[in-house]
Parts: structure tokens; C-alpha cells; sequence
């Protein structure tokens, strides 16, 4: 910093701008907070994709076959539902899909996700994932945030708080196309944690994909030419203005600011580019199936991830949340989860494979997770189940985590977590774990005291790990 | 990364609030539970330096420092800070330079003064035109309770009466209508928080509404973080459980909602006039006698049903078999009555509270209401009352005790905590720095005496919040330059010690105001109704379609607070999270800022439209343009060399540009000029 005012001294601003700008440029990547820092000890994965459900995908439906439920259907539960449940259900749902085994492991996978189903040998299974919420809202924000009545910062806020990003052009998470629904921002806010932290949205769950955009990224009024000769102008006076500090320390938060708009302007560039997927291969598009309406939408989602996830960003949010009633299947169960399976399966398939064959899935952590689960017991006229956030399946891939690998259970009708269980704090610090980070360590003081993700709990799965 | 693992609990089951380990009389040791002492004003060197007694108390920590205070600032420099602070708006281009106290007596006295105060303490309260959380229910009416906080900070009402009708409007006794719906409108200070609607457990559903009363009312009013002790006895205030369902009580016998059944409603208080009532009852008797007559109508068709076909009992659906005439008629009558129901007068209401029934708690076990203590009868922390036991009146909730209490000079962190709110939004930092944590956990004050000084000041002077703004704004201390020596950075390099003015970032809505303002776009009436929305209709659901428009070019203030989506510039520029207490606002630097004084449509309208003004007279020399525009921008005129280097700059653009109609490029030029003028640091920081 001493060189470069002692030089606007001798100067006089009297340089030419280019040198300045790549003195600005300089500067702004040794000083951003979002630099890449070392985690606590080796990590096995380095950023993560999280592939949220919304509306709560059913596990008895999907990823955990109970026999039991297929032979009782009709009968009651025979132990007692919660006392508190968000709606009433009557006796035993049967799964409306069969079940096939799969791959090595020989892992049960209904027919909603028989693309999905190719990959399970690269999975690993949670099977006794539970929170504490049974409405969207609470689950949602439990599941994002660790806590489902304060506002705390995001999982992905605090990974990015954690560990910065390996790409200065670039914030260290993003969520493209979220939902502004059931906790909204908070869902990938930083709260009390630096806004630098904070997720960058692509988009909104109400916005086409094709059509997502970061806010204010593109300017319909200057080419980019004149928005550099425009910034090169504000730069110009904002140097002249730190340098008329009389005693000339100025306040860091002036220089910060400078950075931060060349760090805007470059963002600014590389954005369009990553989302521009038309350089991707015919066979790409197809893998993620962006030959397909069905599966257009979130299939970009998916490729815009991976493109993200080469550029080195952290932590990527990617949503399947429509502006329907998403995975929420009170009633109308056959049809609904039919739809949303048949919307997300290719992508998600694409993606495994894709990261597998260009070498990211080693150290890239997938999660695919909705806020709860859904009741094996029947809502309405035996075509809907309930949420169920006291047992529901999440599977991880790649970053580290056991290949064709299933943890812990539900009980025998896929109800209640049961063995192994791994509570929303647990999966928290295990997904912190993963990355290298200890839950317990990773804190943030703030009015008064000590903040972390997993708050007092949290309890890391370590069978799973590799 | 803060590398202390203090909060690392072992919440054990034998924490329960029988075995209470809290030490209540030790724990008053602290020194935010102590009585507020009026020390003796320091002696100081550099007396010529004294504007106030403020300045004593800051100067004799800089001279026991070795330090002297920075230079005065100058006085343009002070005057566009004098604006900001107090109204929130740039001064306009031409001001004279008057001198401090004239200017801040102008500006206290003016309305928008009451915009900018009231948007601190809508910080404070977690104001939101939506509930935010699981069902994002609109607060149609939420923009009563903004108004009336405007209305009070322009009054300059004393303090302590605006805490007791927040707490308590509606049991207070009212001379007029008027002043009995200011009342029963300032309750919303406990209705507004953020609720979750949809929750199926309904009595957790009320203990979470209760719980986030308390801790609203705790961090706002008291500094204190009581809500931890809902679960176990707070873990480092003298704040046992059994206090914490003390107060629950209080507000479990105060009626918050008006439904839990999903989705919730809260309560709203009718603030109609008589007349307004009398007009409904008649209306309602005009509904009622059109029912009567329908009802006779029917019974008289179903005889002549009955007695035409001669049937023994009526058929299950007997209007079908009307005769066509009667149905039509029917249908007549009923068309009518629909219209009349639409027509009936809607009863103006506000959100807020009311007595419930008066109910003790017993102590809940970690804070689950399945596993129940002893009952608690209804009383205030006892750290806070000396140990005096409260008795409260068994036939009220108590609730107009407790904000009494809460108001009293008595109470020793009411009164601390305002002034030091106060003293935050002035300088930049509270004298406590965390200013919602009086506690053990939170700071302590950089100038013990000084805020105990002000806090005794502020109660002798009746609570006025004005007479105190004018106290801080006229001090020495507050007139410094941000500059200062290099030694007194060296010495003071976080300026705990108020060595030099704080470097002052513009807010989100001096920033959006003064962007519109200078472009000639701002609407500057004050108060009233800009939203248009439903009671309780969801703002935005599952599909995440949020219809909320911001075009409005009101003053920011009066833009919709959607919880969960908040607008965009506010959410960019540290606007803070609308559904939790918060005094103390971050300013952060970040990248999608930039991205937003770049790109944005607002500044983009905002800066053409600068531009326009600037080119509307053909006949002005571009001299004179310049003068204009720094003006404008900056509240100075620009040297020499600015303007020969902005000519400089708009001349290139414009041939960059080259759109062909020499016109609109040399427009184009100015407006991006001026927006480079509106990016630059000299704009959003205030020296």
C-alpha cells in the first residue's frame, strides 16, 4: 500500500490508467476476505453441491425400500405416530413403485430414479437422517441454517466464512434459483457473519434457469468499453480523494471499496461466461438433459453447478423448487412424485457422471437432501403422505465418503430414525468434517459470544468417511 | 476466526431451574445492574477545547492518553454530516454555511427528521411489513405503528411514555380518540415479530410468540438477552428460569393472536371512530333484515312446495323445485344481501395487543411445556428490582406494571441503553459497543462515566430524545475531523477513545433517497399508506413470486419491508435482518454493491435524470454545469482541474459512445459522469 501512494505522490495521478488498474487488480486479490484459507486438517472434499428437494421427496418412495410396508399395507402403524404431526394420517401407505437392486452394493432404488440408480455404487446413503421441524418453514431453516426460530447463518456461509474461495472473480457460495418461500434469504443469508458470506443468488425458484440471473450483473445502458472508461474515471477519483487525506493513512474501508469495484467488474465478465453453456458439448447437453423439457430446467442447474465447481466456488446450491407444490405430495402422490422424480433423475445422474469422468467427484461432496421426509402412513384417499421429519433419507457422493455405502435406518416402516441416527446438527458437522473443518472450532463471535453451525450439538458420522 | 470455544455448553439434566444455582444478589455486582451515578465532571487541560460536558469526558481520556482530539471539521464537511445524521437527506445544493447550533436546531425541527429517527428505532423493534418466516403473511397494517413513530420522534413525546404505550398503550387511560388509537397503535412493538403460523404444535406456537416478546423487549429496552433463559438459567446473567416464566406470564395473560389455528392470525384493535361504529351497526342491521326477509321467503316457498306437490316432508334439496319464477326471485334477494356485504364499511384496525386472561406459568423444563415445574407467579427479573418482590394485580396481566417499571428512572438499564442507542447512531459506535448486550457477555463501556452522565442527563431533561441529539451534535467531540495524526492513529488505531470522528458510510436509504433527490425524483411527503396488501394474505408463498413493487419514489422509510425477500439495495448496503433486534448496523464492503451503483435501474433513472436537469438549458456553459453537478453530489463546487478533467472525461465518452445524434451522446456523457461521480467514495462517505 506505502508503494503505491508514495507513487500517486510523486506522480500526481499522472500514470496511465493501465498500470494503475493492474496495481488495483493486485491489490484487490491479496486483500479479499474471500481468499482461500487452510481448514483445521486434511480435507477430503473441497466445495460442495448441494442438490436441495423442496416439499420433502418420500424415502419410502425413493431411496429405502421397507418390505414390511409393502406386505402391511392397509394395517395400522403398530407403535404410536408423533404427538405433534403437521397433518392426519390414517394406516400404511405401500410404496406405489417397485423396487430393483442395483450395482455392487445391490442397493434397493424404485423406479422413480432408475437413471439415478446407475450411480448407487458411488453413493452413500443416510438413512437415519431426522430433524425437529414438521413444517416447510422450520425444516427448511433447520436444514440450511441449524436452527428453525433464530436467523443464523447458512451451512453455506459458513463454509464460506470457513474456508474463502479458490476463485478471486468469484463469491464462495451460490444458490441459483432458490426458493423465496419458507425462510427465503435466510436460507443462504450470513445473519451476524460478514456479509461477504453471504450466498450470491442466480434467480429465484420462480425464474426460469435459462433466465437466471445474479442481480445488477449486466448493464443495458454502457458497452463494456465505456463501463471501463467510466471506472477508470471513478478510480481516478477515488484515488485523489484517499490522497487528500491530510495525514495520509486513510481509512482501509476507502481502499476495500476500490477494490471492491474491480472485483465487480471482473465478476461482472466471468458470470455470463459460466453460465454461457453453449460451449458445452451435444453430448453434454444431452447427459444433463438439456435435449428434454422435462429435465431442461434442472438439468441446467446441474451444469451450471459443475461449471461452477471447476472454477473453484465453494459451496453450490442448486434447488429443484418450481412454483408448484415441488416434492410436497399431500395428495396425489402417484402423479406428483412421478413428475418431480422424472424433472431431476437424468440431471442428477448427468452430474455423477459427469464430475466422475472429469475427476471432480473426488474431492467435490454431493449432497441430495429435501427438508424431511414424507409418512408411511397415508394422507388423505391412500394417494398422500404426510412430512416426516423424524426419519428421512439424504445420500451423499464423492468428497471422501464411502462408495455403495448405506448408514443407519428407520424402523421397520420407514417412520422414526433409528439406527445410527444423524440429526440435522450431526449431518451439519460431518458435512464441516468432510471439508476439513472442526464443527466444534469453527466459531464466530457475536453480541456476546461464541456462534457455531451445529450450536451445542453435533456428533460427526465417521463410518461413512472413506 | 475467533478462535474461543467459550460457548461450548454441557447442558446437563440437573441444570433445572429447582436446583438454582443462579446468584441473583451476586450477579447485580455487574456493572449494568448497579444505580446509575451522576459522576463529578472531569477537569481537563485544553478547557478552550469544551463545548458541552461531553467534551470533558472524552478529552480527559485523550489527555490521560497522551492524545490530543483531531482538528475541527470543516465546515462543509460538517454540515453534509449534520444533514445525513439528523434528516437523512443531502443538504440542498446551494445552503449556506450557517453556524452548528442553528443548523441543528433547523434540521431537528424539521419532519423528515422524525423519518430518519424513527428508521433507527424501527431497526431496534424488527419492524417488517410481512411476517417472514414459514408463511410470509402481510402486516397490512403495519405501517400505522412506522407512522406513529415518526409522529413521536418529530413530537420529541419523552421517552419513557413512548416505551409504556409500546408495552402497554392500550391499558392506558386516553383524554381523546386520537391519543387512544396512538395507544392501542404502539402495541405493535409487541406483535411484529416474526411468527411461525403454520406450526402445528400450537402451544409451542404461543411459547415461541411469547418468547420472542420477551427477547425483543429484552435486547431492545433492557439490553438484556433474557429469552436464553426460557430452557435453563441463563448461563452468564443472573437470570434464573423461574424469572424468565415470571415474565411469560405476563405476556401468556396478554392476547397477541387471534387465532393459532394454521394459518395464525394476529390480533388487530379496532380504531374506529363512534361514528364510524354507528355507521357498521346500521349497516349491519340493513345485512340482518335481508337475511330475515330471505329467510321468511324461503319458508314461505317451501309451504307452497309442500302444499303444490303435497308432500309430507321436504324434498333434501327443496330450492331446486321451485317454480322458475321463485328461484329467480330468490336468487334476487340473495344478490342483494352479497351486495350489501360488500359494502359494509370497513372498520379501520391496527395490529397490537390486548388482555388475555390473566394466567401463571409454571416453570417448562428445558424448556419443553410437557415437563412442568413449579407455577411462577407473574413478576419482573429480580436482578433488576433489588430484590424487591413485584406483586401484581391478579385481575390484570401486568403488563402496565411492567412497562411502568421498564420506564422508571429507577430502572438502571433503560435509560443507559437509549442514550447509548443514541450515541451509536451519532458516532458510529455505541459507548458500549455491543448496544443490545448490557450483559456479562457484552462489552463494557469504553466511558463508564460518560454514559452514566448522559443516562442521568437524559432523565432530568424529561426524556427528550431531541434535547439529547442537539446535546451530541453540538459537542466538540462530535465536531471533529475524521483526520487526524498519524501518532494520535497509532495510539487510538480502532478510536475507542473518539480521537476523531468516525469515517460515516451513507445507509441504504440516505443512498436510495439522495440517488432519487439528486436526480429531482424524490417524493418527500411524509407519512401514510404506500402498500397495498391484504391483512394476513400471503405476500408471497411456495411459488416464490414476490409482486412487491418498489417504484414508488417515496422516501425509503415508507417502502415495504418484505421479511425473507427484503429489497434488494437495502439487503446490498447492510439494511438489517427485519425479524431480529438490531442497534447496531454492519457496513460492510462488498463487490455486488458495486454491481448495484453500476448497473442498477434505479441509479441508472437516477443519474439520467440528473442529466437531463443538468442539459435542460441549452444556453449554459459547461462551467457552469460542472458547478452544478458537484453541487449537487458532493455539496462543494469542483476546482480547476476537476472540471477540466470531468470535461475532459465526458468529451472521450461521448466520442466512445458515437451514436450518431450528437445529442444523446453528449447526454449519455453527463449522466456517466454523474453516475461516476455517485460511485466515488466522496459520495457515500462522509468525512
Amino acid at each position: 500500500m506505502t508503494t503505491r501512494r508514495k507513487m500517486l505522490k510523486q506522480t500526481g495521478l499522472g500514470f496511465g490508467s493501465i498500470a494503475l488498474m493492474s496495481m488495483l487488480t493486485e491489490e484487490a486479490r491479496a486483500s479479499n476476505p474471500l481468499a482461500a484459507k487452510r481448514p483445521h486438517f486434511p480435507a477430503r472434499a473441497k466445495r460442495v453441491i448441494f442438490l436441495f428437494m423442496k416439499g420433502g421427496p418420500s424415502q419410502v418412495d425413493t431411496f429405502e425400500y421397507k418390505p414390511l410396508l409393502q406386505r402391511d399395507h392397509g394395517k395400522e402403524l403398530p407403535f404410536d405416530k408423533p404427538k405433534v404431526t403437521f397433518a392426519d394420517t390414517s394406516n400404511l401407505l405401500a410404496s406405489p413403485w417397485k423396487f430393483k437392486q442395483y450395482g455392487e452394493c445391490g442397493h434397493h432404488v424404485s423406479d422413480l430414479f432408475p437413471h439415478v440408480a446407475q450411480h448407487v455404487d458411488d453413493i452413500c446413503f443416510l438413512h437415519s437422517a431426522h430433524g425437529t421441524n414438521p413444517a416447510h418453514g422450520g425444516a427448511l431453516l433447520k436444514l440450511h441454517t441449524g436452527s428453525d426460530n433464530f436467523v443464523r447463518p447458512s451451512m453455506g456461509a459458513w463454509v464460506s466464512y470457513g474456508l474463502g474461495t479458490e476463485n478471486a472473480d468469484l463469491p464462495a457460495f451460490i444458490t441459483i434459483c432458490p426458493t423465496l418461500a419458507h425462510g427465503g434469504l435466510n436460507n443462504w443469508g450470513a445473519a451476524f457473519l460478514p456479509a461477504h458470506y453471504q450466498g450470491m443468488s442466480i434467480g429465484n425458484a420462480s425464474v426460469a434457469a435459462k433466465d437466471a440471473k445474479v442481480h445488477y450483473i449486466n448493464n443495458p445502458k454502457w458497452s463494456p468499453a465505456q463501463q471501463r472508461m467510466q471506472l477508470d474515471f471513478v478510480q481516478r477519483l477515488n484515488l485523489e480523494h484517499l490522497s487528500s487525506a491530510v495525514d495520509a493513512t486513510p481509512d482501509s474501508v476507502l481502499e476495500s471499496r476500490i477494490n471492491s469495484y474491480e472485483l465487480a467488474f471482473r465478476m461482472q465478465t466471468a458470470m455470463p461466461q459460466i453460465q454461457d453453456i453453449s460451449g458445452e458439448t451435444k453430448d453434454t447437453w444431452r447427459l444433463y438433459g438439456l435435449d428434454n423439457p422435462v429435465t431442461e430446467d434442472f438439468g441446467r442447474q446441474c451444469l451450471m453447478a459443475r461449471r461452477f465447481a471447476e472454477r473453484g466456488v465453494r459451496f453450490i446450491q442448486v434447488s429443484h423448487s418450481d412454483t408448484k407444490v415441488q416434492w410436497d405430495q399431500h395428495g396425489n402422490l402417484r402423479q406428483g412424485h412421478a413428475e418431480k422424480a422424472s424433472e431431476v433423475d437424468k440431471p442428477i445422474a448427468g452430474l455423477l457422471y459427469d464430475l466422475k469422468t472429469r475427476g471432480l467427484l473426488d474431492d467435490t461432496l454431493v449432497v441430495w437432501s429435501g427438508e424431511f421426509g414424507r409418512t408411511p402412513t397415508a394422507q388423505g384417499t391412500n394417494d398422500g403422505r404426510d412430512h416426516n421429519p423424524w426419519g428421512f433419507t439424504m445420500w451423499l457422493a464423492g468428497g471422501g465418503v464411502k462408495r455403495g455405502f448405506s448408514y443407519g435406518a428407520t424402523d421397520d416402516y420407514g417412520f422414526y430414525a433409528e439406527r445410527d441416527k444423524l440429526h440435522i446438527h450431526d449431518f451439519h458437522a460431518t458435512l464441516l468434517a468432510l471439508l476439513g473443518i472442526d464443527h466444534m472450532q469453527l466459531t464466530y463471535h457475536h453480541a456476546g459470544r461464541d456462534f457455531r453451525l451445529t450450536d451445542v450439538s453435533g456428533k460427526v458420522a465417521e463410518d461413512i468417511f472413506l | 476466526m475467533t478462535k474461543s470455544t467459550a460457548w461450548i455448553i454441557s447442558l446437563t439434566l440437573t441444570t433445572f431451574a429447582h436446583a438454582e444455582a443462579v446468584d441473583v444478589s451476586a450477579g447485580r455486582e455487574h456493572w449494568a445492574f448497579q444505580p446509575i451515578r451522576r459522576p463529578a465532571l472531569p477537569e481537563v487541560k485544553n478547557a478552550g477545547w469544551v463545548k458541552n460536558p461531553i467534551d470533558r469526558f472524552v478529552l480527559a481520556r485523550l489527555e490521560s492518553a497522551g492524545l490530543n482530539p483531531a482538528p475541527p471539521a470543516a465546515p462543509r464537511d460538517l454540515q453534509r454530516r449534520y444533514y445525513f445524521d439528523i434528516i437523512g437527506l443531502p443538504p440542498p445544493p446551494t445552503s449556506a454555511l450557517g453556524d452548528p447550533l442553528s443548523i441543528i436546531d433547523n434540521l431537528l425541527a424539521s419532519p423528515h427528521y422524525g423519518e430518519r429517527w424513527a428508521r433507527h428505532w424501527l431497526d431496534v423493534v424488527r419492524y417488517a411489513d410481512s411476517n417472514g418466516l414459514d408463511e410470509n403473511a402481510a402486516h397490512a397494517h403495519a405501517w400505522r405503528y412506522r407512522d406513529y413513530v415518526v409522529r413521536s420522534f418529530n413530537a420529541d413525546m419523552p421517552f419513557d411514555r413512548f416505551l409504556v404505550m409500546q408495552l402497554a398503550g392500550d391499558l392506558l387511560p386516553a383524554e381523546d380518540y386520537g391519543t387512544r388509537c396512538e395507544q392501542l397503535i404502539a402495541t405493535a412493538f409487541l406483535s411484529l415479530g416474526p411468527k411461525v403460523l403454520a406450526e402445528p404444535d400450537k402451544m409451542k406456537m404461543e411459547m415461541d410468540i411469547i418468547d420472542e416478546q420477551i427477547d425483543t423487549m429484552g435486547r431492545a429496552l433492557l439490553g438484556l438477552t433474557l429469552g436464553c433463559a426460557r430452557c435453563h438459567d441463563h448461563k452468564f446473567d443472573p437470570i434464573p428460569t423461574t424469572d424468565y416464566y415470571g415474565l411469560a406470564g405476563i405476556f401468556k395473560s396478554t392476547k397477541t393472536m387471534e387465532t393459532l389455528a394454521t394459518i395464525a392470525k394476529w390480533n388487530e384493535n379496532s380504531l374506529a371512530t363512534p361514528e364510524q361504529e354507528k355507521l357498521r351497526d346500521q349497516h349491519a342491521v340493513v345485512i340482518d333484515a335481508q337475511n330475515k326477509v330471505i329467510a321468511a321467503f324461503i319458508e314461505q316457498a317451501n309451504q307452497a312446495l309442500r302444499l303444490n306437490q303435497k308432500l309430507e316432508k321436504l324434498p333434501e334439496k327443496p330450492e331446486e323445485k321451485y317454480p322458475q319464477a321463485t328461484q329467480a326471485e330468490l336468487k334476487k334477494l340473495r344478490a342483494t344481501l352479497e351486495r350489501l356485504a360488500l359494502t359494509a364499511p370497513k372498520l379501520p384496525t391496527a395490529m397490537g395487543v390486548t388482555e388475555g386472561s390473566v394466567t401463571n406459568l409454571p416453570v417448562f423444563l428445558r424448556g419443553n411445556y410437557e415437563t412442568q415445574g413449579e407455577v411462577q407467579p407473574r413478576h419482573f427479573p429480580r436482578v433488576l428490582v433489588a430484590g424487591k418482590v413485584t406483586s401484581l394485580d391478579e385481575k390484570t396481566s401486568g403488563r402496565l406494571e411492567l412497562a411502568r417499571w421498564i420506564a422508571s428512572p429507577e430502572n438502571p438499564l433503560t435509560a443507559r441503553v437509549l442514550v447509548n442507542r443514541a450515541w451509536r447512531w451519532h458516532m458510529g459506535r455505541g459507548l458500549v459497543a455491543t448496544t443490545d448486550n448490557f450483559g456479562q457477555l457484552g462489552d463494557r463501556p469504553t466511558h463508564p462515566e460518560l454514559l452514566d452522565w448522559l443516562a442521568g442527563w437524559f432523565i432530568e431533561n424529561e426524556w427528550s430524545v431531541k434535547k439529547l441529539n442537539r446535546l451530541i451534535l453540538g459537542s466538540a467531540t462530535y465536531q471533529m475531523s475524521s483526520q487526524t495524526s498519524v501518532e494520535t492513529r497509532m495510539k487510538d488505531p480502532t478510536n475507542r477513545l473518539y480521537s476523531r470522528a468516525p469515517l460515516r458510510r451513507l445507509e441504504a436509504e440516505s443512498l436510495r433517497d439522495t440517488l432519487l433527490e439528486i436526480g429531482g425524483l424524490l417524493d418527500k411527503r411524509v407519512g401514510g399508506y404506500v402498500w397495498t396488501f391484504e391483512n394476513y394474505n400471503l405476500v408471497f408463498n411456495h411459488t416464490s413470486e414476490d409482486a412487491t413493487t418498489y417504484d414508488s419514489t417515496r422516501r425509503a422509510i415508507y417502502l415495504p419491508i418484505i421479511r425473507n425477500h427484503v429489497y434488494k439495495p437495502f439487503e446490498l448496503f447492510d439494511f438489517p435482518d427485519p425479524g431480529t433486534v438490531g442497534g447496531n448496523r454492519a457496513t460492510t464492503v462488498i463487490a455486488p454493491q458495486a454491481l448495484f451503483l453500476m448497473n442498477s435501474p434505479l441509479v441508472l433513472r437516477s443519474t439520467e435524470a440528473m442529466a437531463k436537469r443538468l442539459l435542460a438549458d441549452d444556453t449554459a456553459d459547461s462551467g457552469w454545469r460542472m458547478e452544478r453537478l458537484y453541487e449537487r453530489v458532493y455539496n462543494r463546487p469542483p476546482t480547476v482541474q476537476e472540471t477540466q478533467r470531468a470535461l475532459d472525461f465526458v468529451k472521450h465518452f461521448a466520442a466512445e459512445r458515437r451514436g450518431g445524434d450528437a445529442k444523446s451522446d453528449r447526454r449519455a456523457a453527463w449522466q456517466a459522469l454523474g453516475q461516476a461521480l455517485v460511485s466515488a467514495n466522496e459520495f457515500i462517505y462522509l468525512r
